[in-house]
Formats: C-alpha cells, sequence, structure tokens
C-alpha cells in the first residue's frame, strides 16, 4: 500500500494516542498550567510597581511577564513528550509498538505533536488569562498570533531534548532529572527585569547566550511595542538553530533506541 | 512457499560486555506445531524469542521467519507474527478496548473493522465487561489475558510467547492453556512457547527444546525425551550427604545411570517397582535408610537432570506425585 498514507495515520493514532494519556492524567498538565498562573499572578502582583524605572520605557509590567509565564509553560507541556516515552519503554508498550508494522518515526513523534497540542491549548489559555488581566497586544491578533508560535518553536526544541534525553537513559528518574535545565533557561535571562538593569556582569553575560532571552524579546516586541524586525528575526534564528540541534539529539537517541544490537 | 515457519541455523546473539546469551543453535518449527523451549531463568529463552521477533538483530548465524529473513525483511515478518513478551507491554491510561482498537489500527484495520475486532476478543478472554475500564486498574491476571489478546489482533499465523504463564494463579495458568491449545488446534496457529514450567511443556507442546546456558541441550518430543533417560526414575533422599554417598556405592550395581545433588541421590533403573523393595532392604541392613524415596516414570525433569546435572525446578515442586513411604 501507500507509505505516505499508512505514516500520515500511523502518526495520527501514535498522537490520539498521547493526547489522551496527557488528559487522562490530570497531574501531568494541571501542575503545569498551574506553575505559569503563578509565575504570572505572582510576579505581576509583586514585582509591577517596577515598570515605573525609566528601563521599562513604560510598558506595562504585565505584558513584560506574561512571556515567561508562556515559554515556562511550553518548557512544561513539550517536556512532557519525553516522560510520556519513558513510561512506554518502562510499561513495555514501546516493545509493542515495535514488534507492529508501525512507522519508527511516528512512534516517536506521537508524544511530540501531543506535547505540542497541549502547549497551544495553554499559551491560548494564559493568553486569555493575561487579557483577562487587563493586558494589551501592542501587534493586535497577529501579535497573540507570532507569541503562540514562537512558544510552539521553543517547545519543539525543548520536546526535541527531553526526547532525547528520555531515549537515551531510559530511566524515569533520569529523565526526570534532565528537565531541569528548565531553571538555568528561564530564570538565567531578562527573567524579571529588561538586560540594562541585570546588575551582575555573569548574568548579563549567561543572558545574552541563552536562546530563552531571544525568545523573550521577540514576545516582548509584539506585546510592548508592535512590530519591529529585528527581535522577531533573532528569535526566529535563534529557535531554528537550537531545533536544528535538539531535533538531530533526538533522532539519533530514537535510532539508538531502536537498535537492534 | 516452505511448510517451515521458523528456521534458525547458529544463532549467536552476545551482549555489550561479551555477554553470550545465545551461542549457536539451530531448530526448525513446521507451519502449525507447537513448539516449546524450556528452560532455566537466564537460558537464553527471551534473546531468542527476542531475535526471532525483530527486536534484536542475530550477532550471527541465519534466521528465517514465515519464510522471510530477520535481518532483510522484519516488516513482513511483522505482519505475520503475534507476540506476547515477557513483560506485557501495556499503556496504562487507554482501556482495553481502546488498546485492542488502537492495536487493530496500527495493522491496518479500518476504524469499523477495529471496533469489531476489539469486541470480539473482548469476548474472547472474558474481558467484555472490563473492556472499557483503565488498563491501570486490572488485575495481574487480566492484564495477561488482554496482553495475549493484543497480539491475536491482526490473526497472525505464528505465535510468540515468552513465559505466557509466569506468575499466574492456576485459573488463570488453565484459561491461558486453553487458549493457546484452541489456537494450534482449530486455527492452524504454528506457537513457539517458552516456559520454565515443565508441565507446561509436557501439557501443551508438540515437540520441546531444552535450552541451558545458552545452547540446546536435547530436542524431540515430550515421549522422545523421556524415552532418553531410561525406564524409571528412584529418587531417594537421606539425612547426610555422606549417607546419600555410600548408598550410591551400595546400589551402584543395579543402576544404570545416577545423579547425586546434595542429599538427594536420583537413580535411572529399568525395572523399577521390582527393584525398590530389595534396595530399600539393603539400605536399612547398611544402616542407611532413606528418609523419603519415590518412583515414577521419568519426568522432562530428570531430562534435563540428566544433560545438565542439575534439576529445573525445586525438588519439592515435583515431588508430589507417587510418593512411596518406605
Ligand atoms: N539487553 C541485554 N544486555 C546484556 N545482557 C543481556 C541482555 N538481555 C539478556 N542478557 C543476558 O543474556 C542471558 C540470557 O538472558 P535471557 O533473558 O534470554 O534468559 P531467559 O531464558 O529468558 O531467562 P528468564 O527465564 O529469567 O526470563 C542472561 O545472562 C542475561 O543476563
Ligand atoms: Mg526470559
Amino acid at each position: 500500500m501507500n507509505q505516505r498514507s499508512n505514516f500520515i495515520i500511523d502518526t495520527y493514532l501514535m498522537t490520539k494516542r498521547s493526547t489522551i494519556a496527557i488528559f487522562r492524567n490530570p497531574f501531568i498538565f494541571i501542575p503545569n498550567i498551574m506553575i505559569s498562573l503563578f509565575f504570572l499572578l505572582v510576579y505581576q502582583a509583586g514585582l509591577s510597581g517596577i515598570s515605573n524605572i525609566p528601563a521599562f520605557e513604560g510598558a506595562s509590567y504585565l505584558a513584560f511577564i506574561l512571556p515567561v509565564s508562556i515559554v515556562s509553560g511550553a518548557i512544561g507541556g513539550s517536556g512532557g513528550a519525553g516522560q510520556s516515552l519513558v513510561r512506554d519503554l518502562e510499561n513495555g508498550y514501546f516493545s509493542r509498538l515495535l514488534l507492529t508494522p508501525t512507522s519508527r518515526v511516528a512512534i516517536v513523534l506521537g508524544p511530540i505533536i501531543a506535547g505540542m497540542i497541549q502547549l497551544f491549548i495553554q499559551t491560548v489559555l494564559i493568553l486569555l488569562v493575561g487579557l483577562w488581566m487587563g493586558l494589551d497586544i501592542a501587534a493586535g491578533f497577529g501579535g497573540a498570533v507570532v507569541v503562540i508560535l514562537l512558544a510552539a518553536g521553543f517547545g519543539l526544541a525543548f520536546a526535541g531534548y527531553s526526547v532525547g534525553f528520555a531515549l537515551r537513559t531510559k530511566d524515569a528518574q533520569a529523565s526526570q532529572a534532565g528537565t531541569f535545565v528548565f531553571f538555568p533557561l528561564v530564570f538565567l535571562s531578562t527573567t524579571f527585569v529588561p538586560y540594562e538593569l541585570i546588575e551582575a556582569d555573569w548574568l548579563k553575560f549567561v543572558s545574552k547566550i541563552n536562546p530563552t532571552t531571544y525568545v523573550f524579546d521577540g514576545m516582548r516586541s509584539v506585546l510592548i511595542n508592535g512590530w519591529e524586525a529585528q527581535p522577531l528575526i533573532y528569535a526566529a534564528i535563534v529557535i531554528i538553530i537550537i531545533c536544528s540541534i535538539t531535533i538531530t539529539f533526538a533522532s539519533l537517541s530514537a535510532k539508538r533506541a531502536v537498535n537492534r544490537d | 512457499m516452505s511448510n517451515q515457519a521458523i528456521v534458525v541455523e547458529d544463532l549467536v546473539k552476545t551482549f555489550k560486555g561479551d555477554v553470550k546469551a545465545v551461542q549457536g543453535i539451530s531448530f526448525e518449527v513446521e507451519d502449525g506445531e507447537f513448539f516449546a523451549f524450556l528452560g532455566p531463568n537466564g537460558a537464553g529463552k527471551s534473546t531468542t524469542i527476542q531475535v526471532l521477533t525483530t527486536l534484536l538483530n542475530p550477532t550471527s548465524g541465519s534466521v528465517t521467519v514465515s519464510g522471510f529473513d530477520v535481518g532483510k525483511d522484519p516488516i513482513s515478518i511483522r505482519r505475520e507474527i503475534g507476540v506476547a513478551l515477557q513483560e506485557t507491554g501495556i499503556d496504562p491510561s487507554l482501556t482495553g478496548r481502546e488498546l485492542l482498537e488502537m492495536q487493530a489500527r496500527l495493522f491496518g484495520f479500518s476504524k469499523h473493522d477495529a471496533k469489531n475486532r476489539a469486541q470480539e476478543l473482548l469476548d474472547l478472554i472474558h474481558l467484555a465487561e472490563d473492556g472499557d475500564r483503565k488498563v491501570g486498574k486490572y488485575s495481574g491476571g487480566m492484564r495477561r489475558r488482554l496482553d495475549l489478546s493484543l497480539c491475536l489482533v491482526h490473526r497472525p499465523k505464528i505465535l510468540f510467547l515468552d513465559e505466557p504463564t509466569t506468575g499466574l494463579d492456576p485459573y488463570n495458568r488453565n484459561a491461558i492453556w486453553d487458549e493457546i491449545r484452541t489456537l494450534n488446534r482449530e486455527f492452524g496457529t504454528t506457537i513457539f512457547l517458552t516456559t520454565q514450567y515443565l508441565e507446561e511443556a509436557d501439557q501443551l507442546a508438540d515437540r520441546i527444546s531444552i535450552i541451558n546456558k545458552g545452547k540446546i541441550v536435547a530436542s524431540g518430543s515430550s515421549q522422545q525425551l523421556k524415552k532418553t533417560v531410561g525406564m524409571d526414575v528412584i529418587d531417594l533422599s537421606f539425612q547426610q550427604n555422606e549417607d546419600a554417598e555410600k548408598a550410591k556405592e551400595v546400589l551402584s550395581s543395579w543402576t544404570k545411570d545416577y545423579r547425586l545433588t546434595n542429599g538427594e541421590l536420583t537413580l535411572y533403573v529399568d525395572n523399577g517397582a521390582y527393584l525398590l523393595p530389595d534396595m530399600v532392604r539393603k539400605l536399612d541392613k547398611e544402616g542407611i535408610p532413606p528418609i523419603s524415596l519415590n518412583l515414577a516414570p521419568p519426568t522432562l525433569d530428570d531430562v534435563f537432570l540428566q544433560v545438565t546435572g542439575e534439576h529445573l525446578e525445586e525438588k519439592a515442586v515435583i515431588k508430589q506425585e507417587g510418593v512411596v513411604s518406605p
């Protein structure tokens, strides 16, 4: 039969299965949404006063902190893809899938796409909460779409990382530990204040090389300033680079995991 | 096409760190045959199954399943075989019905056909009532039965079952035995089963290979294997090792062969019922009366003992039938 339609059906089935698994286990996605909303509410409540400092150039702190909430949610949501593959490896379902004629790529792709669906729903939810809290998106509806796209791109990169890590270690604890890069990624950046206000030189340096900074910048530009080319191009380039790296890592690990030697 | 379901020649499987799991085994299984691999922990049973079912590449040797080479055409093999690995392969967040439907869809069934097939199988394994519960809530026996039904979804011609009844209670064990017997006898499904249970191999299989430490040490039907042992088997146990040693000396002229394992003396004799009273009298006279004795036709354990020098199962388990008190 024709290969392509089989591949599409396989991917659809694998995605459906992972999506069911995510939404049937509220412990997988509820805490993640909670943490994101927590960031949004608590930082907004506690820190919004600092946006009076000139370096914020009159931006609302809500628009400034919203990308932190979205990115942390994106990381958590897409990190689930790796966790779900580890669960498959541990409960033997991965082998059962390998014993079917199913495309090996679809087996790994399913959880990733399911993670992206979760991420999309979360991002929309956070944006809605933001709007309800009085967010005014400078670039309008298109700006919201850009925020979602950047979140998805960054999430995909992190999904690649978590899947690669999961398939390499094949161990729940180890791959749980792997998700701890979340902290440096999210917090060693322009998380709470603009670059100019960061005190320590080392943190300035780290935030320059942290890809998350460029994703924050891209999101903030559409939320606060409207349409500006440079931050969006930088964000896109950074996302393409890290996606290529992590997805290559994921494919290599996947090859090793289904390797039959 | 050939009427050999499985052909294995000089199969070697070595894992990293020079673990020689399978060390050059050869065997054939005919279409429709019920074939069993009998062997203790670590014998290489699961490794062999994983090579035959395309999960592992052979290190060397050739393996053909349903006429296809495992290295060259694994996908064709996967369409023809059903596999229940030693560990069940189940996603606990789905229901039994969802897992069965998913499995059918992955083998190319339409949505409609997949639904029907799932219902059929739920009925077959008596899980219809629990079909819509999450598998995570199933008991061990229910999981096993579901796992078995998952490998039947696409009506495979060859079934691989790796220790399908290990750890099950007698009720579930019998249910699975009936099931696979029916598949073999009524649907002509070729079956390759591995087990550590003598009784399982004895009751179910047309032909048995005994595997130990990565090598096949004996093959044949249960009857043929038992014949190689001799006529009867007498087990004598003694208070002390030395007594068993001494008994061996005393009785050596009457036996064809013997085995001595910590305080237990196993004798292979031509006419056990006739010899036994004389033997006991003789041992009594020597002052080393056995504390228990047992006369029985040979079991597969005796075959195993004879070819490997060790018992396959704990003595206590086997000694349930035909115990004669002195
Ligand atoms: N992936 C692996 N890597 C390294 N060694 C392995 C691997 N799988 C199995 N082995 C080793 O190969 C040998 C045979 O193992 P195998 O699982 O085939 O035995 P078995 O007959 O199925 O035993 P059991 O009855 O306990 O299931 C053992 O020594 C085992 O430790
Ligand atoms: Mg095994």
